[in-house]
């Protein structure tokens, strides 16, 4: 049975107000651990699975900077069967919209996991952040409170400045704020069972869901798409064909890392790590002779172009690629691009509903029927 | 300067393709000589790295052949390849490569003639296209 409604916040202070509700849920026993966004006293962000009840308070729900895709943890963490515990995983509307991909993948088992979903005005970068934030131990909540300013603002995460999708999806529980005033309120909905378990026991103002806050996602999701728009535009006119294409990728390390920490790039060994795909010294001058020199290291562009075709479909834009390039490659913009057209094809979205099934997973005989046909 | 010659690659499936075109062979059918044939199990078992691979070093054309729908030898290969396609020429689309220069045909081993005015046809139109841009290109 699902519960709604509205949570009030003490003290102007919803991270605080969080930290309770939280903290309630490990004290009542209802969840085992839960993993939660923190800012380490070193100043590193990250995540930790807190199992203690008295250690909540210093972890940080509302934090906007992004180091990983905590689907990427999640996965690393839910992928066994596991018995007798139920963990809460506290994650960003891209994050949500990844483990949904995975769970499809069979990558992530959502058994013994409780989907705990947050609106997110935006994050910056996690390098860097300790800059940013200062000793302003206000700025989590000077952030949700101040969301009207995360409309255009250009210190964000590329990512998020062109991000359609600040509220998640798919959950079992939503933590909402934006269209709200996080100082007074937060909107709590547990759309499952599960959800709704953690709602027992907590005082809440039942209701409908306000009104404002789609209104407000809804001016948020066009200014962002119009960004985003514009972004594709330039990169419409820059990066087309061979030539532009290979500038594009022209300082490219071929280190991989955009591979290793994308959350829906899941395969333990990459195809391009494999012994499938080392070449023997006499297969390499074989090649060279091709063109009369190749460029080391090789097949650089080969690389992207098939994680292109192996990922796409899955790809949420969330932009950690981009962030973690030591090459500075604007990998955002293409990859959202791309993936937004190819989704487009089968009418799918990654990360909308656990029932849509993967485009490159399944078929229907009447369908793209001119293929092949000539 | 000398005419120019199409390099094709074909990754012809083993159950259908491949047999079409040992048909074409067997029953002396003229056609250009200009596909080079890799034997496949599936036309569902061609990733895209193989093509890619192909277009990237330089090929001026790639040919999947597989069984008709409904007539796959695992059931449903055609159709995974077929999604696949649909994947593969939206990416190519979208960063500015040529999705004709990439073929995916049906043709059954009963189907000689199919297969050679196929491979004729091909090799016609990416004649006309003139030599792939990665040829020169060494730098991807
Ligand atoms: S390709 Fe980049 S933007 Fe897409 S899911 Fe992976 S890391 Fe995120
Ligand atoms: S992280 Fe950047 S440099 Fe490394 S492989 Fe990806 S695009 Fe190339
Ligand atoms: S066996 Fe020929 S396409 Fe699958």
């Amino acid at each position: 049975m699902a519960v709604s409604g509205m949570l009030k916040v003490k003290d102007k202070n919803p991270e605080a107000t969080l930290e309770e509700l939280l903290a309630g849920w490990l004290t009542q026993g209802k969840l085992s651990a839960i993993l939660v966004p923190v800012l380490a006293k070193s100043g590193a962000a990250g995540a930790a699975l807190v199992s203690d009840a008295d250690r909540i308070a210093g972890t940080a729900p509302l934090l906007p900077a992004m180091a990983v895709n905590a689907a990427s943890v999640v996965r690393d963490i839910a992928k066994l069967r596991s018995e007798g515990t139920k963990v809460g995983v506290l994650l960003r509307p891209c994050e949500m919209r990844a483990v949904v991909e995975l769970i499809k993948l069979r990558q992530v088992l959502a058994d013994n996991l409780v989907l705990v979903g947050i609106d997110c005005p935006g994050t910056y970068k996690a390098a860097g952040f300790r800059d940013v934030a200062g000793t302003d131990s206000d700025f989590d909540n000077r952030h949700v409170r101040e969301q009207q300013n995360y409309y255009d603002n250009p210190n964000l995460r590329t990512a998020c400045q062109v991000c359609e999708h600040p509220k998640p999806m798919v959950y079992d529980l939503e933590i909402g704020f934006l269209g709200l005033d996080p100082d007074k309120e937060l909107w709590l909905d547990g759309a499952t069972d599960k959800g709704a378990a953690l709602l027992e026991g907590v005082e809440l103002a039942a209701g409908e869901e306000p009104g404002q806050m789609q209104e407000y996602l809804k001016e948020l999701a066009a200014r962002r798409k119009n960004k985003a728009e514009t972004r594709i535009k330039e990169l419409d006119e820059a990066a087309m064909g061979p030539e532009n294409l290979t500038r594009y990728f022209a300082d490219c390390l071929n280190c991989h890392n955009c591979m290793r920490v994308c959350p829906v790039c899941y395969c333990r060994e990459c195809f391009f790590d494999s012994e499938n795909f080392q070449r023997r010294l006499d297969e390499h001058v074989r090649v060279s002779k091709r063109k009369g020199l190749t460029r080391m290291p090789s097949e650089t562009l080969l690389f992207h172009l098939t994680r292109m075709n192996h990922m796409m479909t899955s790809c949420v834009a969330c932009g950690i690629c981009e962030d973690s390039c030591p090459a500075g490659i604007a990998l955002l913009p293409l990859f959202k691009k791309v993936s937004g057209n190819v989704q487009a094809e089968f009418g799918y979205l990654s990360g909308r509903s656990l029932d849509e099934e993967l485009p490159l997973v399944g078929f229907r005989e009447d369908e793209f029927t001119a293929i092949g046909e000539g | 300067m000398a005419e120019f010659e199409p390099r094709i690659v074909g990754f012809l499936c083993n159950w259908c393709t491949y047999a079409g075109a040992d048909l074409a062979g067997t029953s002396r059918m003229q056609y250009p000589p200009n596909m080079r044939p890799i034997r496949v199990m599936c036309s569902g078992s061609v990733d895209s790295v193989y093509i890619l691979r192909a277009l990237l070093e330089g090929a001026d054309g790639v040919f999947i052949g597989g069984c008709h729908p409904g007539d796959c030898h695992y059931v449903s290969g055609n159709y995974k390849a077929r999604r696949r396609m649909v994947a593969f020429k939206s990416i190519l689309r979208s960063v500015g490569l040529d999705q004709d220069r990439v073929w995916l045909r049906w043709i059954s081993a009963a189907e000689g003639r199919k297969f050679a005015d196929t491979v004729t046809e091909m090799t016609r139109a990416i004649a006309d296209k003139g030599p792939s841009e990665f040829r020169e290109l060494w730098e991807v």
